[in-house]
């Protein structure tokens, strides 16, 4: 019995790996970057095989609106093939490292025409199966500030400051309760020699004590 | 006893008229629109459909100020309420309930910024009329009110 689970779960594992093998590209969702700056595009790959020389990364562009790519770099057989016909002639630099799995570019010099989206696309033979994943790049005048970030940041910072008030104020309280205890301790101190000629004005009830029984 | 009762009751309510008026999209609504301050409900044919609100039609940053005043609100009654429940049983004979007070007047004083913010700066559409949420938010603005001076005001009574 226990030698057919151990091979059930060989043979499973066996298995699973190899409807898992194919590969998985990574790049980023989106992309912001401003007029005239350069933006990194990062694309890396995650494979069950080991890199080899044969490793490939190519990188297509789609503009905003239209339904054509076209290719804007190439990395093969250890040299990289950059644009130089294309929109982004000159302007594509290859800042991957293909044995860390590293596709990635720079593109240099973003005008209002580079929006658009961006695919990676790698393989590592034997493993070639896999989907290219896009990155979006919107290209801005001025960075504009992500929609949840001022609501999260007014949020924070009020809350911050009741939990720092209220600390404050038991601390307070606290420190000043400790130094009324340590002034009246020595006070008590004090106040028993002079306070025996002081408590004859009060003179305590009579204390009657029957005998017992 | 039944005072007691009644102010917690009411309490709960104002709580529940906050998180329906922070939650709910319904700060302006038309016949085919329910719009803010998270998202939009828009009628198309016989389906509402949920939209991402485009930021670009709320140029300034004044959206996410009433959505973080208004959660603001609800977490401060939240906060007054247990606060008030924990001073029930911990405050001396005769003494005020000033800290759910002034956290009941905090989440007042946050949904009135809130509700005035979005007033002010919304640029108003030809038709349609204010939404359930932003009566709600008035309404609760006032509830508040009532219940911070009522805890404000209010003593323990030495029993």
């Amino acid at each position: 019995m226990l030698t057919f689970l151990a091979l059930a779960a060989v043979a499973f594992l066996g298995i699973v790996p190899q409807q898992s093998q194919s590969i998985v590209i990574y790049t980023g969702w989106e992309r912001h970057a401003l007029v005239g700056s350069d933006v990194r595009l990062s694309c890396s790959f995650f494979s069950w095989r080991w890199t080899s020389d044969d490793v490939t990364f190519s990188w297509t562009y789609r503009p905003d609106g239209s339904r054509d790519s076209i290719s804007i770099f190439h990395y093969t057989g250890g040299a990289a093939y950059l644009d130089n016909k294309g929109p982004f002639r000159d302007r594509v630099e290859f800042v991957g490292n293909p044995g860390r799995r590293d596709g990635s570019i720079v593109l240099k010099n973003l005008d209002f025409n580079d929006n658009g989206t961006f695919t990676c696309d790698a393989k590592n033979p034997p493993d070639i199966v896999g989907r290219p994943s896009s990155v979006r790049l919107l290209v801005f005048e001025t960075v504009p500030i992500q929609a949840g970030v001022i609501t999260g940041a007014i949020i924070g910072v009020v809350l911050g400051l009741l939990v720092l008030i209220v600390v404050i104020y038991y601390l307070m309280r606290f420190l000043v309760a400790r130094r009324v205890f340590n002034l009246s301790v020595s006070k008590h101190g004090k106040k028993k020699k002079e306070g025996s000629q002081q408590r004859q004005l009060w003179t305590p009830p009579p204390l009657t004590c029957y005998p017992l029984p | 006893m039944l005072i007691l009762a009644g102010i917690v009751l009411l309490h709960i309510t104002t709580i529940i008229l906050l998180l329906v008026a922070t939650l709910d999209n319904a700060w302006w609504m038309t016949d085919k629109l329910s719009t803010d301050v998270w998202g939009r409900w828009v009628l198309q044919g016989n389906d509402w459909h949920y939209k991402e609100l485009n930021l670009a039609d709320y140029p300034e940053e004044y959206l996410q100020v009433v959505q973080a005043t208004s959660v603001l609100a609800c977490i401060f009654a939240i906060l007054a309420l247990f606060v008030f429940v924990a001073q029930l049983f911990t405050l001396g004979k005769g003494q005020r309930f000033t800290f759910s007070g002034i956290l009941q007047m905090l989440s007042c004083l946050c949904i009135m910024i809130a509700a005035s913010v979005y007033t002010s700066e919304f640029k108003f559409r030809q038709e349609g009329g204010f939404g359930h949420s932003y009566v709600l938010a008035w309404i609760s603005f006032i509830l508040t009110f009532i219940l911070a001076v009522t805890y404000i005001v209010l003593r323990k009574k030495s029993d």
